[in-house]
C-alpha cells in the first residue's frame, strides 16, 4: 500500500519536474508581471527607488480626461473594425482558390505566406516607399491613371490609419491562409459530392458548405485577430511612430509612452488594464458566440 | 484527486516564492527564488540568497567606473580615460557602455538600484539631470569646486546654464552648436559668393532661393531643413528671450512661416517627403542635393571622415549660422553634456578627480583631438579643432562663439512638453494644421503635459 503510494508520488513528480522549468518561466516573466502591473495601476511609480505611493483610482480618472488616451483608443478601434474583416475576407478567399490541385501551388501558396515571416522592419521600409506621396510608386500610378491629387498616405491625417490596415491585411493574411487551409482538408469530400448529385455549383457550394464548415475556424480566426489587432504597435511604431501628429497613435503606444518615456509606470499600468479589459470583454463575447453558433459541427 | 492536491500544493509554494521573490527583494540584483527547484517539485522552496555583491569585492578606493553610449564610435570617452590613468598611475578607469539610443533608460534603472557603479555619470541629455537631482542621485560639485578654487569662467556661460537653483551639479564636458554648411562646389559653379559669418536669417533665405536650380531628380535645392523641430523653435530662440518651456508659442509663428514659404517655393525639400522617406539629412548633403545646410558642430566630424573615407568628392565650407535681425552674429543655439557624479559612488574624490580632469583644459585638448567639440573653446582648442586633417581652411569662424542658447531648457518636464508640441509641429508642417491652432494646440497641451 504505502510502496504503491510512494511509486505513485514519485512517478507524480517525476512529471512535474518537466513541467516545472516552463511554469518557472511563465510564472516569473508573465504571471508576475502581470499581477504587479494590476498593483501598480492603482499607485504612482516612477521605477526608481523612490518608494511608490497608493493614490487609488486616481490613474484611472486621469485616464478618461487625457485626450491622447482617447485618440488612441478611438484609432484602435477604428484599425480592429476594419483590419479583422478585411484580413479575414482575404485569407479566406485566398484559402479557397489555393485549396485546389493546380500546378505549382506550393510556389503559390509560399508566396501568400512569404510576407508573414517577412522582418518587420523592413516590410514598414518598403511599404514607406511604395506609398511616398511625391514619388512613390503607388502615386505615380494614380497619378498615370488619371487621378490629379492622389491621397498623400502617411504624411496624411485621414490616410496614414488606412496605409497600416492595408499593410497589416497585406502581412498577416497569410498566416489565416494557412489556419483556413488546414480547415479546408478537414472538410469531408462526401459534403460535396452530395451537393453537387443535387445540383449545386461552385458558388452555392462555397456558401452552403464551405463557409458553414468553417464555423469554429472562423471563431479562432476573429478572436486572434481581434486580439491581434489590439495589441498592434510594432508595424506603427516602424512605419508611422504614431504621426502624423497623433493621427495613427494607438493603445500600446500610449501605454509606451507613459511608461518609458514619461516614467510614469502607475499610470501606464491603468492604461494597460483597460487594454487588458476591453480584450477581455471583446473574447467573452465572441466565445458565447461561438458556442451558440457553431452547435451544430 | 492526489494530483489536485500536489498541483494545488505546487501551485501555493509557487505564489508565495514568487511573491517573496518579486516584493522582498531590495537589492535589485537577487534572483527569483524557485530557480534550481526542479528535484523537490511541491515541496519546500529555498529562500533567496541575500548575497553583498557590492562590499564582497574588496572596495579599494582605486576603481572607477563610468558610464558612457555609443563606446565603439566614439573615441573620445577611452582616450579620456587612458590620459586620466596616465596622470594617475594605480588607477582602474572602467567603462560602462550602452547603446545610445537606450542609454537614458539603461542609466534610469542603474540608478534606480542605489548602486554604487557608476561612480561617474556622462549625462547624455543635459535636461535629464534635474530629474537625477530630484531623485538625490547625483552629488552637489560645490563643495568640491570651492575646494579647488575653480575658475567655471573657462565654459563662457556653460557651467551657469547647467546651475539648478544656483548650485552646480554637473560640469560641461562638450558642447556642440548650429553652424552652416555648404557645398563649394555648387557655389563655384553657380558664380555666387560662398556665404558670409554674418548673415540674417532673411538674407539667408534669400540666398538659399537664389542657389536653388534644376527640376525633378536634377534638382538642386538651396537649403535643406530637417524634420526636427529645432528647424523652427532653434531660431525662434536664438535672441535668448524665449524657451520651449513657453506658455505662449506665439513667438514660433515669424518661423513657421519662414519654413512654410521656403518649402512651398521649393528651396527646401517637403518636410512630408523626408518624414515618410525617413530620409537622413547627411545623405541630402552628401549626394549634393542641396547647397546649404544648417547643422550641428557634429556634422563636421561626419563630413571629414566621409571626405578622408572616398564617400563624398565635393569641397564643402563651414561658417557661422545666420541669426534674426538684431542679434549679433556667433550667436548660435546648442547643447551641453554635462557630467556628474552618482551620490552612491564609493569613491567620490576620485570621480571628483576625474570630472575635474574630463572638464578641464587638457581633456578638452583630448576632445578636440578626437574631432569632438569640447565646452571649453580655448584658442588652442579652436587651433586644434580647425587643424584636423580635412576640416575646410576659412572654417574657423565657425567655431567661434558670441553666445550660446540651449535648444532646450534644462526642466524636468521638458521632455513632456517637448513630445506634444513635436507632434503640433509635425501637423503644421505637413500643412493638416494652420499655424494659428497648431500653436494654439501646443500652448493648451503643453499646459497639460506641465500640469502633470
Amino acid at each position: 500500500m504505502t510502496s504503491k503510494r510512494k511509486r505513485a508520488i514519485r512517478t507524480n513528480l517525476i512529471g512535474y519536474s518537466f513541467v516545472v522549468p516552463n511554469f518557472i518561466g511563465y510564472f516569473v516573466f508573465i504571471f508576475l508581471p502581470v499581477c504587479f502591473s494590476f498593483v501598480l495601476s492603482v499607485m504612482e511609480w516612477d521605477g526608481s527607488d523612490v518608494p511608490m505611493k497608493f493614490v487609488g483610482l486616481k490613474n484611472f480618472v486621469k485616464l478618461f480626461g487625457d485626450s491622447t488616451f482617447q485618440i488612441s483608443l478611438k484609432n484602435t478601434l477604428w484599425y480592429a473594425v476594419f483590419t479583422v474583416p478585411l484580413t479575414l475576407v482575404a485569407a479566406l478567399a485566398v484559402a479557397i482558390l489555393l485549396n485546389s490541385k493546380i500546378k505549382g501551388i506550393v510556389v503559390y501558396r509560399t508566396a501568400f505566406f512569404f510576407p508573414y515571416v517577412a522582418s518587420l522592419v523592413a516590410v514598414g521600409a518598403v511599404w514607406n516607399m511604395l506609398f511616398q506621396p511625391e514619388f512613390g510608386p503607388i502615386n505615380e500610378l494614380l497619378r498615370f491613371i488619371g487621378i490629379e491629387n492622389p491621397p498623400k498616405w502617411c504624411a496624411s491625417t485621414d490616410w496614414a490609419m488606412w496605409v497600416i490596415i492595408i499593410v497589416s491585411v497585406w502581412k498577416y493574411m497569410g498566416y489565416y491562409m494557412v489556419v483556413y487551409l488546414a480547415a479546408l482538408q478537414g472538410i469531408s469530400k462526401d459534403l460535396y459530392e452530395a451537393a453537387g448529385i443535387d445540383g449545386a455549383t461552385g458558388w452555392k457550394k462555397i456558401r452552403y458548405i464551405t463557409i458553414p464548415m468553417l464555423t469554429p475556424t472562423t471563431f479562432f480566426v476573429v478572436i486572434m485577430l481581434t486580439i491581434q489587432c489590439f495589441k498592434v504597435f510594432d508595424l506603427i511604431y516602424v512605419m508611422t511612430g504614431g504621426g502624423p501628429g497623433r493621427s495613427t497613435n494607438v493603445l500600446v503606444n500610449h501605454i509606451y509612452n507613459a511608461a518609458f518615456v514619461d516614467y510614469k509606470f502607475g499610470y501606464a499600468s491603468a492604461s494597460a488594464l483597460v487594454l487588458f479589459a476591453i480584450v477581455l470583454i471583446i473574447t467573452l463575447v465572441q466565445m458565447r458566440g461561438e458556442k451558440k453558433f457553431t452547435d451544430f459541427v | 484527486m492526489k494530483l489536485k492536491k500536489v498541483t494545488a500544493a505546487a501551485l501555493a509554494a509557487l505564489t508565495v516564492a514568487g511573491s517573496l521573490a518579486g516584493c522582498g527583494n531590495s537589492g535589485g540584483d537577487t534572483k527569483p527564488a524557485a530557480g534550481d527547484n526542479q528535484e523537490s517539485g511541491a515541496g519546500e522552496v529555498q529562500s533567496t540568497q541575500q548575497s553583498d555583491a557590492g562590499s564582497a569585492t574588496g572596495g579599494e578606493s582605486t576603481k572607477l567606473t563610468v558610464s558612457v553610449w555609443d563606446n565603439a564610435v566614439s573615441p573620445q570617452f577611452q582616450a579620456i580615460a587612458d590620459a586620466f590613468v596616465a596622470q594617475n598611475p594605480g588607477v582602474e578607469v572602467e567603462l560602462i557602455d550602452t547603446q545610445a539610443d537606450e542609454y537614458n533608460n539603461k542609466l534610469t534603472v542603474m540608478l534606480a538600484g542605489g548602486d554604487s557603479d557608476p561612480d561617474v555619470i556622462m549625462v547624455k541629455d543635459a535636461e535629464t539631470q534635474v530629474t537625477m537631482k530630484e531623485k538625490g542621485q547625483i552629488l552637489s560639485l560645490d563643495s568640491f569646486i570651492a575646494g579647488d578654487s575653480l575658475d567655471l569662467s573657462i565654459y563662457d556661460g556653460a557651467a551657469e546654464q547647467l546651475q539648478l537653483d544656483g548650485e552646480q551639479y554637473t560640469l560641461p564636458f562638450r558642447r556642440d552648436w548650429y553652424v552652416l554648411f555648404y557645398n563649394k562646389d555648387l557655389f563655384d559653379a553657380a558664380g555666387v559668393a560662398y556665404p558670409s559669418d554674418d548673415m540674417t536669417w532673411d538674407e539667408f533665405e534669400a540666398l538659399a532661393e537664389q542657389m536653388t536650380s534644376g527640376e525633378g531628380s536634377e534638382k538642386v535645392y538651396g537649403s535643406h531643413n530637417h524634420t526636427w523641430m529645432a528647424f523652427v523653435s532653434n531660431w525662434a530662440v536664438q535672441d535668448g528671450a524665449n524657451t520651449l518651456m513657453s506658455e505662449d508659442y506665439g513667438f514660433l509663428a515669424p518661423w513657421y512661416e519662414q519654413a512654410l514659404r521656403m518649402q512651398d517655393n521649393g528651396i527646401v525639400q517637403s518636410y512630408a517627403n523626408l518624414k515618410t522617406g525617413n530620409i537622413h539629412y547627411s545623405s541630402v548633403f552628401e549626394q549634393q542635393q542641396c547647397a546649404m545646410l544648417p547643422m550641428g558642430s557634429w556634422f563636421i566630424a561626419t563630413l571629414i571622415q566621409d571626405k578622408a573615407d572616398g564617400k563624398i568628392d565635393f569641397n564643402w565650407g563651414v561658417t557661422k549660422i545666420p541669426h534674426p535681425e538684431g542679434v549679433e552674429a556667433g550667436s548660435t543655439v546648442g547643447s551641453v553634456t554635462p557630467i556628474a557624479i552618482n551620490a552612491k559612488t564609493d569613491v567620490p574624490d576620485l570621480a571628483w578627480e576625474f570630472v575635474k580632469f574630463a572638464t578641464s583644459e587638457a581633456g578638452a585638448e583630448i576632445l578636440a583631438d578626437n574631432s569632438v567639440f569640447p565646452a571649453v573653446s580655448s584658442d588652442t582648442v579652436i587651433d586644434k579643432l580647425a587643424s584636423i586633417e580635412g576640416f575646410p581652411e576659412d572654417g574657423k569662424t565657425a567655431l567661434e562663439v558670441k553666445s550660446l542658447v540651449l535648444d532646450r531648457p534644462l526642466d524636468a518636464k521638458m521632455a513632456a512638453v517637448r513630445k506634444v508640441i513635436e507632434e503640433e509641429h509635425d501637423m503644421i508642417m505637413i500643412g493638416e494644421e494652420d499655424i494659428e491652432t497648431g500653436i494654439a494646440n501646443m500652448n493648451e497641451r503643453a499646459a497639460e503635459a506641465r500640469e502633470e
